[in-house]
């Protein structure tokens, strides 16, 4: 998060070296060139595609508007695109309210430096197992004969097992809040982690209480924390295919399964079209967030 | 409401997030030692076995469940990390090397360089996928997969690296040029020995991004399997404890590798530690 600052600093940090100015460029080039060629001529290459004319098996580079107008006035894709929006929005609400509580404790309650790095690291340790792997292990918690049906059975708080925890849009919003919920624990934790504590003991010794506290201190300073948290669950999030496809039985199908799709059915021109109106509500979604809070002056 | 009280109750909040973090992960592991091949992924456990384990490497008479294809693309998954691992290194410590003096321009570098992690798979992935198409190029996991792994990875060696040449003691470097000795020596005998916990975890981010990514690899590298590849192919059918088993024993291997990278980190620091003692005296 702290990634501005460092360019800044390293931008205004000039080192008295002695090499001549173009021994930069030679360091620099191979990098430069590297992401031209293989992001952003790609990406280019997306948009282009978007307006080539699709026949039934391939591609021709004859410039037409016809895969954005099939886009615009199909319910398929529209539904794409707004189940897209919703689950976005609901994962990012979500990340949110599970996370800033443990974040709030891990960040500010924990006042040893040694159990707040176990903490942290606790949560870190379930990405040293593969993504895929993370998503899949959904499936025998949530299914019919799954570990909480089980569990809820046996204590008799249900007679029959819930259906809808499994295969539906429910268990999708589940498997993505637990596989992206840290992302929104780490920012928040780094900057409560810096709030002067001595602010909130003047506010308490003025007789304040913590309700008032929280509203008036701790939260506005962890702003930018929430919002370099929402950044990264957002671009995972909009960005998501996998955990659909694993969790919803096909029932759930965003605009990242639409694309995988197409590309199965060698609809090129209607996969670029999806992935420039992915971009384009990605590029919206973080400028946003940026405008909420400007982080160059916060961090 | 006393602060006590609420601290109480955050830490129970935090055990619970945890749970929640870890329950499916500790459900699947204990699934994985369901019976076979009669015993599904589900609870109860009809017995305790290692079956589906001998499953994973063949070790078990034919039944109607196949086996994961993981021999080979365990070959393929390893073999792009470590190329991966390797350029994107290379890339990374040679570009922060480079914004360590100001230069016209950098801020659009910077931007350009992060964006690489920051666009999603999907989209990088189909775009490349579509370069492929026109320019008639087959794509395979060691060319067009490769290329986009070290556009993901790059930029968090680089992150890394920036920051641990912020934190670098230029006149070292210049200590060493004002005696004579030539950059290039310069670099490997005092640069690189104090960058070299950096490079380490470059090396790990690399490594492990790389071994695990999938959606670049599933749009760019044609008909070749990866691990995770393997895996995905599984979402579309029937799941057993097979694929369970394997993702216990992929997260042992990413531990023995955290491991390694932990007493490589520890040789470093001590090694640090010998010769400023040497110094002194």
């Amino acid at each position: 998060m702290s990634m501005m600052a460092v360019a800044e600093q390293t931008e205004t940090e000039t080192v008295a070296e002695k090499k001549s100015p173009g021994k930069a460029l030679w360091l620099l080039a191979p990098g430069v060139i590297w992401m031209s060629l293989f992001l952003v001529l790609p990406m280019l290459m997306m948009v282009y595609v978007s307006f080539w004319t699709q026949t039934t098996f391939t591609i021709e580079p004859t410039l037409t508007l016809k895969s954005w107008v099939t886009f615009f006035t199909s319910d398929t894709y529209l539904g794409a695109l707004w189940t897209t929006v919703r689950i976005w929005l609901i994962v990012l609400v979500a990340t949110v309210l599970v996370g800033y509580p443990a974040a709030l404790f891990v960040g500010l309650f924990v006042k040893n430096k040694a159990l707040q790095t176990v903490l942290l690291v606790l949560c870190v340790i379930p990405f040293w197992t593969s993504f895929l792997i993370r998503v899949l292990a959904w499936r025998p918690m949530l299914g019919k004969e799954g570990a909480i049906n089980m569990i809820l059975m046996n204590l008799g708080i249900t007679d029959a097992p819930i259906e809808v925890l499994l295969f539906s849009e429910l268990s999708v919003i589940i498997g993505m809040t637990q596989i992206y919920c840290v992302f929104m624990v780490g920012p928040i934790a780094f900057m409560l982690g810096r709030i002067d504590t001595s602010i909130i003991e003047a506010a308490q010794d003025l007789g304040a209480g913590f309700w008032r506290i929280f509203r008036t201190i701790i939260l506005p300073l962890s702003m930018p924390g929430v919002v370099v948290g929402a950044i990264f669950v957002s671009v995972m999030v909009l960005g998501e295919f996998a955990t659909s496809a694993a969790l919803s039985g096909r029932k759930v199908n965003l605009l990242g399964n639409i694309i995988v799709t197409q590309v199965g059915s060698l609809k090129w021109a209607f996969a670029a079209v999806a992935g420039v109106v992915l971009t384009i509500l990605m590029g919206a979604v973080v400028a946003a967030l940026l405008r909420v809070v400007d982080l160059r002056k916060e961090l | 409401m006393n602060a006590s009280g609420m601290k109480l109750s955050l830490g129970a909040y935090t055990a619970l997030f945890l749970v929640f973090l870890y329950g499916p992960l500790v459900v699947l592991a204990i699934l994985s030692f369901q019976t076979g091949p009669e015993g599904g992924p589900q609870f109860p456990i009809i017995e305790w076995s290692t079956y589906w384990y001998k499953h994973l490497f063949g070790l078990t008479p034919p039944s109607r469940i196949a086996p994961l294809p993981i021999e080979q693309a365990l070959v393929r998954s390893l073999g792009l990390a470590v190329m991966t691992m390797i350029v994107s290194t290379v890339l990374g410590v040679t570009a922060a090397q480079a914004f360590r003096r100001k230069f016209r321009g950098s801020g659009v570098v910077f931007y350009l360089i992060v964006l690489g992690m920051m666009v999603p798979g999907v989209l990088v992935g189909l775009g490349m996928a579509l370069v492929a198409k026109t320019l008639g190029i087959d794509r395979h996991w060691w060319s067009t997969a490769f290329v986009l792994h070290v556009v993901y990875t790059f930029p968090f060696a680089f992150l890394v690296m920036l920051a641990i040449f912020n934190r670098f003691d230029p006149s070292m470097e210049e200590a060493s040029w004002s005696l004579g000795v030539t950059p290039a020596r310069t670099f490997r005998k005092v640069t690189f020995p104090l960058i070299f916990p950096g490079v380490l975890s470059a090396m790990l981010f690399a490594f492990t991004l790389s071994y695990d990514e999938f959606s670049r690899t599933l749009f760019a590298s044609g008909r070749d399997l990866t691990l995770p590849l393997a895996i995905y192919g599984t979402f579309s059918v029937e799941v057993h404890p097979n694929v369970f088993a394997f993702g216990v024993l992929t997260t042992l291997f990413s531990f023995a590798l955290l491991g390694t990278y932990a007493a490589l980190m520890m040789l470093s620091v001590r090694r640090a530690k010998r010769i400023a003692i040497q110094e002194e005296a």
